[in-house]
């Protein structure tokens, strides 16, 4: 449900970022999502269809690039891509963890005429 | 075709209107906390049992986060402190715009917000508002795999509160196998133990907030 929002916020701003550059129809919107957020692909894309009925947004096809949970350990100086979010070393065990992707959700890209 | 480079976060504006209500806080050197649960895990209690025994000390606003209705916020009237109350109709979280909103315009300034979000694991983990730090309450019958199965909130929060330990031996609860999952996703967590029915630890949240509301006084004479 909360993707409602989210996906308005993701119109607006490439709606914004369309106009200052003369875009006048995209195509495609690059998005990265970390795998450590609240939020999925398919909400934002049906959110999306209800949302683009607008002249610049209308051919636009949201094209989404996972990006894997990575910690880094403080102790062992590892840097391990985690499949679930635990905060422990697989390595050495220790608890000493910077998180250094997964929570990203910012759009790279727009593609258009 | 062409290919604009852009590169910002989709909630850019979100976080920044965070970052202004951080500022407004900073100046007021008021310590918020977002309170975030599932409904009927107890926020409303925890708040209605922290603010009944802080009230006297410090200047108190209460910002309630409800789809609906002002049942929350009339209950903590009660209080005698001040208390604002959200409608988010229809969005099952506050975002930082919504807050901004309902702060009083008047120039009272206040050593504690609490914010009682919207009840829900999911969506206001990812909406910042400018808080301090997310404090999280999980209930003994909502089960102990919920750090589990919501990891980013249980990540994220500073303070994890068990509530209704009362109820324990009533439920399947395993408090080791909570806390230990807890540890796990976050290795740095307070986690305190209470019953706000009862009133049992309580003051163990009440000397939490304490000690940064000290700290905090220190620096603002500073």
């Amino acid at each position: 449900m909360h993707e409602f929002s989210v996906t308005q916020s993701l119109v607006d701003l490439c709606k914004q970022e369309a106009e200052k550059n003369s875009m006048i129809s995209i195509k495609r919107i690059n998005i990265k999502l970390g795998k450590f957020t609240g939020f999925s692909p398919d909400s934002i894309r049906f959110y999306f269809e209800i949302l683009k009925p607008d002249s610049r947004l209308q051919d636009a096809q949201l094209n989404f690039k996972e990006i894997p949970i990575v910690i880094k350990c403080d102790n062992c100086k590892k840097k391990i891509t985690i499949e679930e979010p635990i905060m422990i070393c697989p390595e050495c065990g220790h608890s000493d963890i910077e998180l250094i992707s997964g929570r990203e959700f910012f759009v790279e890209s727009i593609e258009g005429e | 075709m062409k290919k604009i480079n852009i590169l910002k976060p989709v909630l850019v504006s979100n976080k920044e209107r965070a970052l202004q209500n951080r500022k407004l806080f900073d100046r007021m050197h008021s310590l918020v906390i977002n309170i975030i649960s599932s409904p009927g895990a107890g926020k409303t209690s925890v708040i209605y049992r922290v603010v009944e025994r802080l009230r006297a000390r410090y200047r108190i606003l209460i910002i309630e986060g409800d789809i609906r209705g002002q049942v929350d916020s009339q209950r903590l009237k009660k209080l005698k402190v001040d208390v604002v109350q959200i409608n988010t109709e229809t969005a099952c979280h506050l975002d930082a715009y919504m807050i901004a909103q309902a702060l009083p315009t008047s120039k009272k300034k206040y050593d504690l917000v609490l914010v009682e979000n919207v009840g829900n694991l999911v969506c206001p983990a990812e909406f910042e508002i400018g808080e301090d730090y997310k404090l999280a309450i999980l209930s003994t019958p909502e089960g102990d795999d919920k750090p589990f199965k919501y990891p980013l909130l249980f990540h994220l929060a500073q303070v994890v509160i068990i509530n209704k330990i009362d109820l324990l031996s009533y439920t399947d609860f395993n408090l080791k196998k909570a806390v230990t999952q807890l540890k796990k996703q976050n290795p740095k967590v307070r986690i305190i133990v209470v019953s706000a029915k009862t009133g049992n630890g309580i003051e163990e949240v009440c000397d939490y907030i304490i000690e940064d509301l000290n700290a905090r006084k220190k620096k603002s004479h500073n």
